[in-house]
């Protein structure tokens, strides 16, 4: 069976540009373990999914979100 | 060249906010100096957990800024930034051209339930 193509959840939300300063929504594509989730799975189009990775890689370097969810030492 | 630009600074929470004003006055003066460049918004966040350990500390007090400066201006700028013991870490960019809103919608979190699934 096919599935049904599934829209970007971020043009679908009218925005344009995604800010790595955002971390509540940036948290919202990332699997438990802290991964970017990826667009297979997120359903984000082409240039919101490269926009969602330097969001995500930007936010992690600002301790916004962690790189690796659950890790402590 | 004058661009848009946009620092966040994580500064030591053990720092007094009268403390915090005084080093972003003087960072901001060398963008300023000259007449090349302007702070157009600064806005503090305040104290905010980590999400993980900078320097030993578990959380950082962050304020964001957005300045337009001429390009020769900004090595000068950040190796302030980065020679102060205050600044446990910041970030430079070039500020986006569009205004990005908050993506916080209830129909991205039921896909992703569903995602998890299929994950599985």
């Amino acid at each position: 069976m096919r599935r049904p193509a599934k829209t970007c959840p971020v043009c679908e939300s009218g925005a344009r540009v995604l800010d790595y300063k955002d971390d509540r929504t940036l948290s919202r594509f990332l699997t438990e373990r802290g991964k970017i989730l990826p667009s297979r799975l997120s359903g984000m189009c082409a240039r919101h999914q490269r926009q969602l990775a330097t969001a995500i890689k930007r936010a992690r370097q600002l301790a916004l979100i962690p790189y690796i969810k659950g890790h402590t030492a | 060249m004058s661009r848009r630009y946009e620092t966040v600074y994580i500064f030591d929470s053990a720092l007094e906010e009268p403390a915090i004003t005084e080093k972003l006055n003087r960072f901001h003066a060398l963008l300023t100096k000259d007449g090349n460049g302007t702070i157009s918004n600064t806005s503090h966040w305040g104290k905010r957990t980590l999400a993980y350990k900078v320097k030993k500390k578990d959380t950082g007090y962050y304020v964001v800024a957005e300045f337009q400066a001429a390009a020769n201006l900004l090595p000068e700028y950040e190796r302030a930034v980065r020679l102060d013991e205050g600044v446990l870490r910041y970030l430079i960019v070039e500020a986006s051209r569009e205004q990005p809103k908050a993506v916080v919608t209830a129909g991205v979190v039921a896909e992703e339930e569903e995602l998890d699934e299929e994950e599985a």
